[in-house]
């Protein structure tokens, strides 16, 4: 009995410790979907929060929207009828509370300045911003992070002082002003790359938007010509777009490949004859691409920033010269779809990045 | 790890320089650079601003026309002939019958008449010229009526000079349209008015083959058009904003011809021989607006001392030198009525505005706040602040967009300056010089005397009679009377500069020219 009882108190004792430790750490399905709510929750607080400080700070500019759909020569009764046609006799909050309703149901206003739909004129320009971003984005890693690594593993040497040159540059040239110089060699000079916009114009018309990504459109249609002048005229403002991202991940990846080298394992596998390849790509470089990837991820964002001014030197047709517009003539529609999506697309890169994380760094899970 | 760096950007260096060669624009296309921006539609109802008046003007023809070297002299267009009834009630127009609209549907006097009725009824901003003769939503479909196929009636709800009335016709937001193309896309009894913002249902030379607001519009070449096919097989207005980046276009010869370029870039461009910078006179003007409601300002020696602190000599050589030209009086330059010379009321002389201030009570200054109306007046502003301070007038410059304010009457100093479309004085009096209800209620924001908080009678029955006399030389009589009264009261609207507007083209391009009520067309411009 004694014995019986023992085992059965030993069982219970198990029970309620399997039953404590359930308390503790709740089913993974569980816990992920807690996460996921905390997530869902945090991004809609957070782009409302955002929606909120871009409307106010829209009230308080000294422009008037009415005016920039009608023109300052306007009569009295078109101007108080557009007035009236766009919300604005109400009371702030009233129009900001409507604004919020709207995009629950998936509706971001008309622009007062195309006269289309939001969400038609995202559609439409976004994927060009998304294009340059990408190519930028690709540019600036394949230079940025071997620079950064070689700067690191080559400390002191010109290599070093090189990228730190690249650096420095990147962080205080104004890309408005790189942008023109590199257009007046590239294009009004060496005459190898395009000049405004996406396309030339003789192109235009000839590929169908499908995906809305012309490189990807003309490749589907196999118009070669169209494809290989749509790279002529990407190159240039990508490049640029890539410099600046060269100098903050080529400064980043020497930081964290310093790190890294100072460490005891990097020091015991030098010790016992690894070569220095080895050493750096196949041991330190592991341990910092999850850092790079958070670098990549907030490279992206600064991407989309950057495009703003970088869009309008090209004549890029993309989200930055959509909100500069939007900013410029005070149409308020466009200027909070454009703050939302970039938002968005921060939050979403962020959650993204965030769960990579845990993939390729199991301590972190 | 320096060779795999150096293979990259060897590879994006290859991917480069096998791009095709990026040539100049063909010969049988214009590219115009501009700035698109603002364009929210393309029908002509509801424009009447720059660029889209262009872009229109080659979309939809007008019953008469006006060129860019001779805006008195009314030319036919769709309409071959018109005569006016003795008593000036009836304008009787007959249309040619030998023009099609691009959906191939025969112009009528009914596509004409609805065109009209359909401004006035929708009643945005291309209807302000035309409803300006008493044209309302109620009575114009019984005014404007088509006597038969060819014969448009046009009677007038009041006694008008006829010659007004065919120039406002000659507007772009006068485009005659395809009643039933426009009328089977009809949604939400808009007239058409969706549809018609980004597709066209004109006769003109050009119709619309893509449109991307802010990006690019694109015209093709209408073969049957009634005045012969135009030698450009395609026009394309493409958004170039940054100035730096269009010149560059200009001088690579992919842009034929630029608009609202910088000054500095208008410089360097002066200096090449294969570019020719045309300057356009518009019919408006840069001027310094003084609110009447602040108790200092209405004192005429404070108006009459900001007349005399404004070293404007200094910068009409430089930041003015492609958009304006000196001018003081309130009818532009070459208008009836207009004087031979006016750039001579107001010299700068601090001592003399110093002088006008103590006399007022203001022995030891006056401080005010300044506004210029938008960015585009900005280095105007700045010019005229350094230069008052000597003047005895501290003015602190705020910079940002006033039009709003100033439409409110909500300024102090105010600097702007404006456009109008209508080729005679009466559209800029009616701008500047006529107000008549002063009362805060009546917020008549689109003349600019009301903005100013100040009316007068003798003027506001001066442009009465202006509209409606029809004798040239008695109508001439009145705007130097009208100028003269302005000149004396040292108006509220102290006129510095007559605007223009520069045009850049390549010196290949040949019969483009810019229109001072912004009609420009391409039908003539070839390329050599």
């Amino acid at each position: 009995m004694a014995s019986a009882d023992l085992t059965s108190k030993q069982e219970s004792s198990r029970h309620s410790q399997a039953g404590g430790f359930a308390d503790a750490a709740p089913h993974p399905l569980t816990s992920l979907l807690r996460r996921l709510t905390g997530r869902v929750v945090a991004v809609v607080t957070t782009l409302l929060g955002l929606l909120f400080l871009t409307f106010s700070m829209g009230r308080l500019l000294p422009a008037d929207p009415v005016l920039s759909i009608t023109g300052p020569e306007v009569s009295k009764e078109v101007y108080d009828r557009v007035y009236n046609e766009l919300g604005l006799g109400q009371p702030i909050w009233m129009q900001f509370l409507s604004y919020v309703g709207k995009i629950a149901t998936g509706d971001l206003g008309t622009s007062a300045t195309t006269g289309q739909p939001i969400l038609t004129d995202l559609m439409m320009i976004f994927p060009a911003t998304i294009e340059l971003a990408i190519i930028a984005m690709i540019i600036g890693a394949i230079i940025g992070i071997p620079l950064g690594v070689t700067a690191a593993v080559r400390r002191g040497t010109i290599i070093d002082h090189i990228a730190r040159i690249i650096a420095l540059a990147g962080h205080s040239i104004p890309i408005f002003w790189t942008g023109l110089m590199a257009l007046f060699v590239f294009y009004a000079k060496l005459k190898l790359v395009g000049a405004s916009g996406r396309i030339d114009v003789f192109y235009e018309g000839l590929v169908t938007p499908m995906t809305g990504f012309l490189l990807i459109d003309a490749a589907i249609q196999q118009q070669w010509e169209v494809f290989q002048n749509a790279v002529g005229h990407i190159i240039l403002p990508a490049s640029i777009l890539g410099y600046y991202s060269v100098a903050y991940i080529s400064r980043m990846s020497r930081s964290f490949m310093l790190e890294q080298l100072s460490q005891e394992y990097i020091i015991t596998a030098r010790a016992k004859g690894l070569g220095t390849r080895k050493v750096v790509w196949r041991h330190a470089f592991r341990n910092i691409r999850v850092q790079l990837l958070t670098i990549l991820a907030l490279t992206f964002g600064g991407l989309l920033e950057g495009a703003v001014l970088i869009e309008t030197v090209f004549g890029w047709p993309g989200l930055g010269q959509y909100l500069t517009r939007g900013l410029q003539m005070n149409d308020m529609n466009v200027v909070m779809g454009s703050v939302l999506t970039i938002g968005a697309v921060f939050l979403t890169i962020n959650i993204l990045s965030d769960f990579l994380y845990r993939i390729l760094d199991p301590r972190t899970r | 790890m320096l060779k795999q760096l150096l293979t990259t950007i060897a590879i994006t260096g290859a991917l480069v320089t096998t791009q095709p060669a990026f040539a100049a624009s063909p010969p049988n296309m214009l590219v115009i650079g501009t700035n698109l921006t603002g364009i929210r539609t393309l029908d002509p109802a509801q424009n009447n601003a720059r660029t889209v008046s262009e872009l229109i003007s080659n979309l939809y023809d007008n019953l008469v026309q006006l060129s860019s070297d001779d805006l008195k002299t009314l030319k036919p267009m769709l309409a071959t002939q018109w005569s006016v009834s003795p008593d000036g009630k009836i304008i009787t127009l007959t249309l040619r019958d030998d023009a099609v609209f691009q959906s191939g549907n025969k112009v009528t006097a009914e596509d004409a008449a609805w065109s009209i009725q359909r401004v006035i009824k929708m009643g945005q901003v291309g209807s302000t010229d035309v409803a300006l003769w008493g044209f309302t939503p109620d009575n114009v479909e019984k005014l404007v009526r088509a006597k038969d196929e060819h014969t448009l009636e046009i009677e007038l709800p009041q006694t008008v000079n006829t010659d007004l009335v065919l120039y406002s016709l000659a507007g772009s937001s006068i485009g005659i349209v395809d009643k039933k193309t426009v009328l089977s896309h009809e949604a939400n009894a808009d007239f058409g008015g969706a549809w018609l913002s980004a597709n066209s249902a004109g006769s003109g030379p050009f119709s619309l083959a893509q449109w991307r607001p802010n990006d690019v519009a694109i015209f093709n070449a209408q073969p049957k058009y009634w005045g012969g096919k135009p030698a450009m097989a395609r026009v394309v207005a493409r958004h170039i904003p940054e100035s730096g980046n269009l010149r560059l276009q200009l001088e690579a010869g992919d842009v034929d011809v630029g608009q609202y370029v910088a000054s500095g870039d208008l410089d360097a461009l002066a200096t090449k021989k294969d570019m020719v910078i045309e300057n356009v006179p518009g019919l408006g003007f840069y001027y310094i607006a003084l609110n009447q409601k602040d108790p200092d300002l209405q004192k005429p020696k404070v108006r009459e001392a900001f007349q005399h602190a404004f070293d404007w000599k200094a910068i009409s050589g430089n930041i003015m030198r492609y958009t304006g030209f000196p001018w003081q009086s309130m009818i532009p330059r070459g208008m009836i009525g207009a004087p031979e010379q006016a750039d001579v009321r107001y010299d700068y002389d601090p001592a003399k505005a110093k002088q006008l201030l103590a006399e007022a009570g203001y022995p030891n200054g006056l401080k005010k706040v300044l506004n210029p109306s938008g960015a585009a007046t900005l280095p105007f502003a700045e010019a005229l602040q350094a230069s008052a301070r000597a003047a005895g007038l501290d003015l602190d410059l705020v910079p940002g967009e006033f039009t709003p304010a100033f439409r409110e009457r909500k300024f102090e100093v105010l600097l702007g300056n404006s456009g109008a479309r209508l080729p005679d004085p009466f559209a800029v009096a009616t701008q500047y010089a006529f107000n008549p209800d002063n009362s805060d209620e009546a917020r008549l924001g689109s003349y600019y005397l009301w903005r100013t908080g100040m009316k007068m009678d003798d003027l506001n029955s001066l442009i009465d009679q202006s509209m409606k006399e029809r004798d040239t030389a008695k109508r001439t009589d009145i705007f130097k009377k009208m100028d003269g009264i302005y000149a004396d009261m040292a108006a509220p609207l102290v006129i510095f500069f007559q605007r223009t507007d520069p045009y850049v083209m390549r010196a290949n391009v040949k019969g483009y020219h810019g229109h001072t009520t912004w009609s420009t067309r391409w039908h003539d411009v070839t390329k050599e």
